[in-house]
């Protein structure tokens, strides 16, 4: 690839660097210490938090956030993080892709599920018949039921008048 | 020491034998164990922090003003619960976000202040409890029971946020087995993930498989668990692995694996039906022969 192949979508990297932990992204120097460490890179090679990190820094982000991303390839470790000489964070740069995904109704199945249920529920596990008898018969309490209208209201700002 | 219990999601909902482990080992250890009311989903740092990451931040500032509110350090029981709750204090130092999200929270008249303390169990144990006092509650020591510790990811990194321990070399598991008088054995995959946050089903099934091939080159008892997403990654995974696997090693040797807790409540003389090791896929067998049960 010759220099005058290279483009940078600055307005979708903005895009990207606007959400709550892409903010560091333009620190890394493309050294590759997240790669060596990464557990997703050592069994399927084509998951690479460094090229992943290269194409947001270019704007390139459409396919990252994409249907079937590489980026949900991400075991969620937290190795990356812990070893960036540039605190770039990328785990946090491909939970911002993530999010971008997740808006357009692109996310793996499951992400907005488990989302909606906590929103509904105030939890991220849904309650199966036979647990209250396995509670007791361990001598723990009923599982209280959880009252969720703040959840509306802080998730929901447009709900505020409606519901107090 | 009085302190508000953040007994999250998944071990309240599926593994609830984590949490009577919890609730009986501690009282023994001086914890006063306070329910707060009010508390939600930490939220989950997978799930809910990939569907909007600033939502996932605001609801996790709302379970620590309740820690706030009460003037109370919260203890954790769940990897993830400590990861969530400790990186939403750590980002909410940040006075300008802090705003942002005190802006939403004001709408339920709350407000985080930045004071919260949050910490996990084990960093309270090895920190405020102390492991002589841990032994002194020990009626039946785990003598010759080898655990082969799985420390999992989010209670060690990012260090500088979690400050539990070395993420490359740990050691507060190992005190805390060696403290119930176990033994505990680090094998060669022993920093690898579990693979259960992971959506590729195939990396995720090779990560499983890679930490028990290794575990198998030892002669562990157990596997000693702190996480609950990592048990069920080798609970229920593991036998999921095993008919895949058939006739493999992973078929022949089950490596069972045990919360800490479970553990614990043994030592300090519970039957394994009070700390709910009958209702674990993987029996731990040996761990019972080994102390005469």
């Amino acid at each position: 690839m010759s220099n005058s192949d290279i483009t940078v979508d600055f307005e979708k990297r903005r895009q990207l660097e606007k959400i709550l932990g892409a903010d560091h992204i333009s620190y890394c120097y493309q050294c590759g210490a997240c790669v060596g460490d990464c557990p997703s890179a050592r069994f399927d090679p084509s998951f690479n938090p460094r090229t992943i990190v290269l194409k947001a820094l270019m704007g390139d982000i459409d396919e990252l956030t994409g249907e079937n991303s590489i980026i949900w390839h991400c075991s969620n470790c937290y190795n990356c993080y812990e070893r960036c000489p540039q605190d770039v964070r990328p785990v946090e740069v491909i939970i911002a892709l993530k999010n971008i995904s997740s808006k357009s109704g692109k996310s793996e199945e499951g992400i907005l599920t488990i989302a909606k249920r906590i929103k509904d529920t105030g939890r991220s596990v849904p309650i199966m018949g036979s647990i209250e008898k396995m509670r007791e018969g361990l001598g723990l309490p009923p599982l209280a039921v959880i009252d969720c209208t703040d959840l509306s209201i802080i998730l929901n700002p447009e709900n505020k008048d409606k519901q107090k | 020491m009085k302190l508000a219990f953040f007994p999250g999601c998944l071990i309240p909902v599926k593994y609830p034998f984590m949490e009577a482990a919890i609730r009986k080992t501690l009282p023994p250890l001086g914890i006063e164990i306070v329910d707060l009311p009010g508390f939600t989903c930490c939220p989950d740092p997978i799930y809910f922090k990939a569907a909007d990451n600033l939502d996932w931040l605001t609801v996790a500032a709302r379970n620590l003003c309740i820690a706030e509110e009460a003037g109370m350090e919260i203890f954790t029981i769940c990897s993830g619960c400590t990861g969530t709750l400790s990186e939403a204090h750590y980002m909410l130092e940040n006075e300008e976000l802090r705003s942002k999200v005190n802006e939403r929270l004001a709408r339920i008249d709350k407000e985080y202040k930045g004071t919260a303390k949050v910490r996990h169990i084990v960093a309270i144990l090895r920190d405020d409890i102390g492991m002589d006092k841990i032994t002194a509650s020990v009626k039946r020591p785990l003598k010759n029971v080898m655990v082969a510790i799985h420390y999992g990811c989010h209670l060690l990194k990012p260090s500088h946020i979690m400050r539990v321990d070395d993420p490359d070399d740990p050691h507060v598991m190992d005190y805390l087995v060696r403290a119930i008088g176990g033994e505990t054995c680090r094998h060669k995959e022993w920093y690898l993930c579990c693979g259960k946050a992971c959506e590729s089903d195939q990396i995720k099934e090779d990560m499983t498989k890679c930490v028990l091939d290794s575990i198998k080159q030892m002669e562990a008892d157990c596997m000693g668990m702190i996480c609950p997403s990592c048990f069920s990654s080798f609970d229920l995974g593991q036998i999921i692995l095993s008919r895949k696997y058939k006739d493999s090693a992973l078929d022949q040797k089950m490596i069972p694996p045990v919360y800490y807790f479970q553990l614990l409540g043994l030592a300090q003389g519970l039957s394994p039906q009070e700390v709910g090791l009958d209702r674990h896929k993987i029996k731990p067998t040996s761990v019972l022969q080994k102390i005469g049960i």
